[in-house]
């Protein structure tokens, strides 16, 4: 008995399997604490769209996790405890998350659920869920932020994701190891997967999708005189223009996006009337044809996200491909609206033709909208214009004097207005002369009206930053700081009519920018003293700023801007022509690729695992001597197999089979050190076994 | 039921029974894990959302995603192929212990280890019970099993199965072993009872004896080399340490009665009971490296001393009522 058990307790204690409790699970693997940092990453990348509470859950989880990880602490919180804390956290999602829309809803609901199961995880399946909604996340992550950056960040993430599963299964494996297992096994995958990318077809949206309520960014519905100053201190993209041929002017460059017809005294906002009309109309399918006319000018643009639906472009403008135009609908004030809400960079492209607004036709309708005044307010204004309007009964004569008003009475051109609260325009024009494009716009819109000529303020931008190459085509970067707002009146000889008061005011906002207009204020980007844009003065960040933002440009046009028509286009190039067999061809050809991509990778291995040539040798020698000696028990060593030869076989063989075992001994021992000696003395040492066996068959021969 | 013979028959002709395995394309099953099916319902609902979204880099997240699940086909199988396993020595089993097979993993391989990740081991069509970690190997790994009855056994085909490296894909193996292991009768604790039978006279004379070990430990005769068996007491521990080698001390004792070790007869209700005493009293003799027979009826073992005769003893008892025993049988 006593035997029995001390060979079970030698055995217990030579045992390395261990029960499968406490296998991967172990709280300090690394996998848990890289889990836990993707969380928190992840929470960062999305600070704006993830509710308050739920980011400090998410960091609740984190801590506690790496309190476990770090070993402050040993517990992880109860079941129990945690089911409570769902259901709670479920009430309040429902709660903070309803009003925000489902797409918003159902991020938080992720983010939340990973926060949770984070702080729970026990089982392999709650390490593979955890993972799972990690990467769908990092999916919808996409969805807000497509820079170059954020994808670079989200690639890390999914990196890092890959890495813990790599943790989570081989614990004990050194960390560049695993860093060295994750990054091939991602290198391997990227060109596969940015393959299928390039062949796999382009669908159009199968159905409608959740909308996110996020705020709203760049031009707003309405503008109050000082808005667009708010604008002006951001030097976020707007959107980028890719021209066929010349790009145009830079005062010529108005990019048109919302027309302001409504005005109550202060603010200028769509019309209601306008809107309703356009839903009706929508609801119709009678979209407006506008009358085409002189020369005109094609371009794409790639718009940055706004949460909005209004387009840019330059003054009267069609949608140009059929995507282009499924998607936008036609206004009848000349503005392209998207049909989806843009949550993500757009791209579209049109044609412009920059003489036909004055060609448009305009109905009654349209002029009473553009005559209404506020009954009360502003009775300077009111007055004044009685007199001007006696004065001038023609209208280009009225609109002349009023421009030589502001040319004259020495206005100023400032991103620091003041506000102005009563009577504003009275303010503005008799007072304080000094104030924004709105201000100015406002001014004369409103002047206009009262004058009896049908006049509205449009909000979109002016200008950019032209960047031409030698071998691609020019294209336009336009920032939130290039902001304008600027006037259009209605004359009944020739239509609808530009007119910038800003251009009388400071001529070189439309000629040379903002940043020049602004050059003695300074105050051209006063709130963002890093911006790069502000030191274009100094060569090296000026360079540093235009390569960054031709890199955001291809990368927009070429990755996030790939379609259903860039795809054809590029299979284009490739085969001449699309026809079925050419296009199943093409299909084949990378079908192949792929497979011999897999088998290219394979090929280490294969060549790992052709057999050892001194591994081979040996067992054949020992094959040669078993006949003899008898089988040798797979336990015994090659040290004591050698022994037992040596006592039963004469020493002219065992001599010879000393020498062959010291051979693959030296082999397996000393030669694993020194790896680049490996394989010479690995090569010499098989010429010298294969010789050693020849001469061992010769002696059992002559036996 | 007739499937599992059909699939055991299966496995036996596309794995057959060695003493050594190097996995290969023939012996390795891999499919994608429960996970791997969790991972491609992922890359479905990214490819539904980046289309709904237009969203080209959820798409390409996606593909990559799939790629990845491509790629880790390969991962795993090379990782997995690295594999060899070697069946050492099985220490003796006596029967209600657990068999402990020790399984040595890439013991002769000459690179580095390039094997990684965990390994799952079971008996085949049982719960994975043990694991062992590649990159903190300490061979042998022990499988243990709880033996069934006494005599010879087949090994079961024992079943190896990896999650690495990212778990998406499920590699295993069924491994048989071309090895019988010999399960002893469980020794349960009674006295020593020994009869003595004097060569010259014919009737046995019972003795009832609490084996005074020591009694002929009086006269040191002389000093043979050790052999294994003998009793770690009697080793001449001073030559040992003068580096003289290992020597057993040998005593004249008083007089060399044969003692046996008898199987009761007509007790046939007993029979697992008395091979259980018996077995007792033979590894009682054997550590106090007395000399003894073993009379089984059919079986007799004359009197001797030593390891190989303690096995021999064992061996009749546990094939007992037959009556051939041979050495650890090899396939």
């Amino acid at each position: 008995m006593s035997i029995t058990l001390r060979i079970a307790g030698l055995l217990k204690a030579k045992t390395r399997a261990t029960s499968l409790k406490d296998r991967q699970h172990q709280s300090n693997n690394p996998a848990f604490f890289i889990l836990s940092m993707i969380v928190l990453l992840f929470n960062l990348s999305l600070f704006d769209t993830v509710i308050e509470w739920i980011s400090l859950l998410v960091l609740c989880s984190v801590v506690i996790r790496c309190a476990i990880f770090f070993a402050y602490q040993k517990h992880i919180p109860t079941t129990r405890t945690l089911n409570l804390l769902a259901l709670l956290s479920i009430v309040g999602l429902i709660y903070s998350a309803w009003p925000l829309g489902l797409l918003i809803a159902m991020i938080n609901l992720l983010v939340l659920a990973c926060a949770l199961k984070l702080m729970q995880v026990r089982t392999q399946r709650d390490v593979y869920q955890l993972v799972v909604s990690l990467l769908f996340l990092i999916g919808c992550g996409f969805i807000f932020n497509q820079s170059i950056i954020y994808t670079l960040f989200y690639a890390l993430l999914t990196l890092a994701v890959i890495l813990s599963l790599g943790f989570f299964h081989a614990p004990q494996l050194a960390t560049k190891e695993q860093l060295k297992r994750a990054l091939i096994l991602s290198i391997q995958a990227l060109p596969i997967g940015i393959l299928l990318f390039l062949l796999l077809p382009q669908l159009p949206p199968l159905w409608q999708t959740p909308k996110a309520k996020s705020t709203e960014t760049g031009l707003a519905e309405s503008i109050t005189p000082g808005d667009i100053a708010r604008l002006s201190q951001s030097s976020d993209l707007a959107f980028r223009a890719t021209f066929e041929s010349q790009a145009p002017l830079a005062r010529e460059r108005y990019w048109r996006a919302i027309v302001m017809e409504d005005f109550d005294g202060r603010t200028w906002r769509v019309h209601p009337e306008r809107k309703l009309q356009r839903r009706n109309a929508q609801r119709r399918q009678q979209e407006f044809q506008p009358v085409l006319y002189g020369p005109s000018l094609d371009y794409d643009i790639i718009a940055e996200p706004t949460q909005q639906k209004w387009l840019y472009a330059l003054d009267l403008a069609i949608p140009l491909d059929a995507k282009s135009q499924a998607d936008i609908w036609q206004s009848d004030d000349f503005l392209l609206i998207s049909q989806q809400t843009l949550h993500s960079k757009y791209q579209y492209s049109v044609r412009s033709y920059s003489q036909a607004i004055s060609y448009q036709k305009s109905n009654e309708f349209e002029q009473q909208l553009n005559l209404q005044v506020p009954t009360i307010g502003n009775p300077l204004t009111r007055q004044w214009l009685k007199q001007l309007r006696q004065q001038y009964p023609i209208d280009a004569d009225l609109i002349e004097a009023l421009l030589d008003y502001f040319r004259q009475q020495q206005f100023i051109y400032t991103l620091r207005p003041s506000t102005m609260f009563i009577d504003p325009i009275d303010t503005f024009l008799f007072d304080e002369r000094a104030g924004f494009c709105s201000h100015y716009a406002s001014a004369l819109a409103y002047s206009l009206r009262l004058a009896g000529i049908p006049a509205r303020v449009v909000a979109g931008y002016q200008g950019g930053e032209l960047i031409t190459k030698s071998n691609q085509k020019q294209y336009l970067s336009v920032y939130q700081y290039d902001a304008h707002a600027w006037v259009e009146a209605w004359n009944q000889q020739s239509g609808w009519q530009r007119i910038d008061p800003t251009s009388v005011v400071a001529p070189d906002r439309l000629s040379l920018g903002l940043r020049e207009a602004m050059l003695q204020e300074g105050s051209f980007l006063a709130d963002s003293p890093f911006s790069l844009a502000k030191f274009t003065n100094i060569a090296v960040f000026n360079h540093l700023r235009l390569f960054l933002a031709d890199l955001d440009y291809d990368w927009s046009r070429l990755v996030i801007g790939f379609n259903q028509q860039k795809q054809q286009e590029f299979f284009k190039s490739i085969l001449g022509s699309l026809t079925p067999q050419r296009l199943a061809l093409l299909g084949l050809a990378i079908l192949l690729l792929i497979s011999l991509l897999l088998s290219l990778f394979f090929i280490p291995h294969w060549l790992n695992q052709r057999k050892n040539p001194i591994q081979t040798c040996y067992k054949s020698a020992v094959k040669l001597m078993q006949a003899y000696v008898g089988i040798r028990p797979t336990w015994q060593g090659s040290e004591s197999f050698r022994y037992s030869v040596e006592q039963q076989l004469p020493t002219k063989i065992s001599n010879i089979f000393n020498a062959i075992t010291e051979q693959y001994t030296v082999a397996l021992y000393t030669n694993r050190a020194t790896v680049d000696g490996n394989k010479m003395a690995n090569h010499q040492a098989v010429k010298r076994m294969k010789s050693l066996i020849k001469e061992l068959k010769k002696q059992l021969k002559d036996q | 039921m007739f499937a599992q013979q059909y699939i055991r028959k299966w496995l036996d002709k596309r794995i057959p029974p060695a003493n050594e395995f190097q996995l290969n394309h023939r012996s390795i099953f891999i499919f994608p894990a429960k996970f791997g099916g969790l991972f491609l319902a992922l890359c479905a609902l990214l490819f539904l959302l980046g289309t709904n979204y237009q969203n080209n880099l959820m798409l390409l997240l996606c593909y990559f995603l799939l790629a990845l699940f491509l790629v880790n086909l390969l991962a795993s199988y090379t990782n997995f192929a690295q594999l060899a396993v070697k069946l050492g020595r099985i220490p003796e089993v006596y029967m209600g212990d657990e068999v402990h097979l020790p399984l040595w993993i890439n013991a002769d391989k000459m690179q580095g280890n390039a094997l990684h990740g965990i390994i799952n081991i079971s008996l085949m069509g049982q719960k994975v019970s043990h694991w062992f970690e590649c990159d903190s190997l300490t061979n042998p790994v022990m499988l243990n099993y709880p033996s069934q009855s006494r005599g010879w056994h087949k090994l079961p085909r024992i079943t190896f199965s990896s999650y690495y490296p990212l778990g998406l894909y499920k590699c295993w193996t069924h491994l048989a072993f071309s090895r019988e292991i010999l399960v002893y009768p469980k020794p349960i604790p009674c006295a020593v009872n020994v009869q003595e039978v004097d060569s010259q006279q014919d009737d046995t004379k019972q003795r009832e004896t609490t084996l005074n070990t020591e009694h002929n430990h009086d006269d040191f005769s002389h000093l043979k080399v050790y052999q294994v068996g003998d009793p770690l007491r009697h080793v001449a521990w001073k030559q040992l340490a003068k580096g003289r080698g290992m020597y057993s001390k040998q005593f004249s004792g008083i007089e060399q009665v044969d003692v046996w070790l008898i199987m009761p007869k007509h007790a046939s209700s007993q029979i697992e009971y008395n091979l259980s005493t018996l077995c007792y009293q033979i590894l009682e003799l054997s550590r106090s490296g007395s000399t003894f027979g073993l009379d089984l009826g059919y079986t007799k073992l004359t009197p001797n001393s030593g390891e190989s005769h303690r096995v021999a003893c064992l061996h009749a008892l546990a094939l007992y009522p037959q009556s051939n025993a041979t050495g650890e049988r090899e396939g």
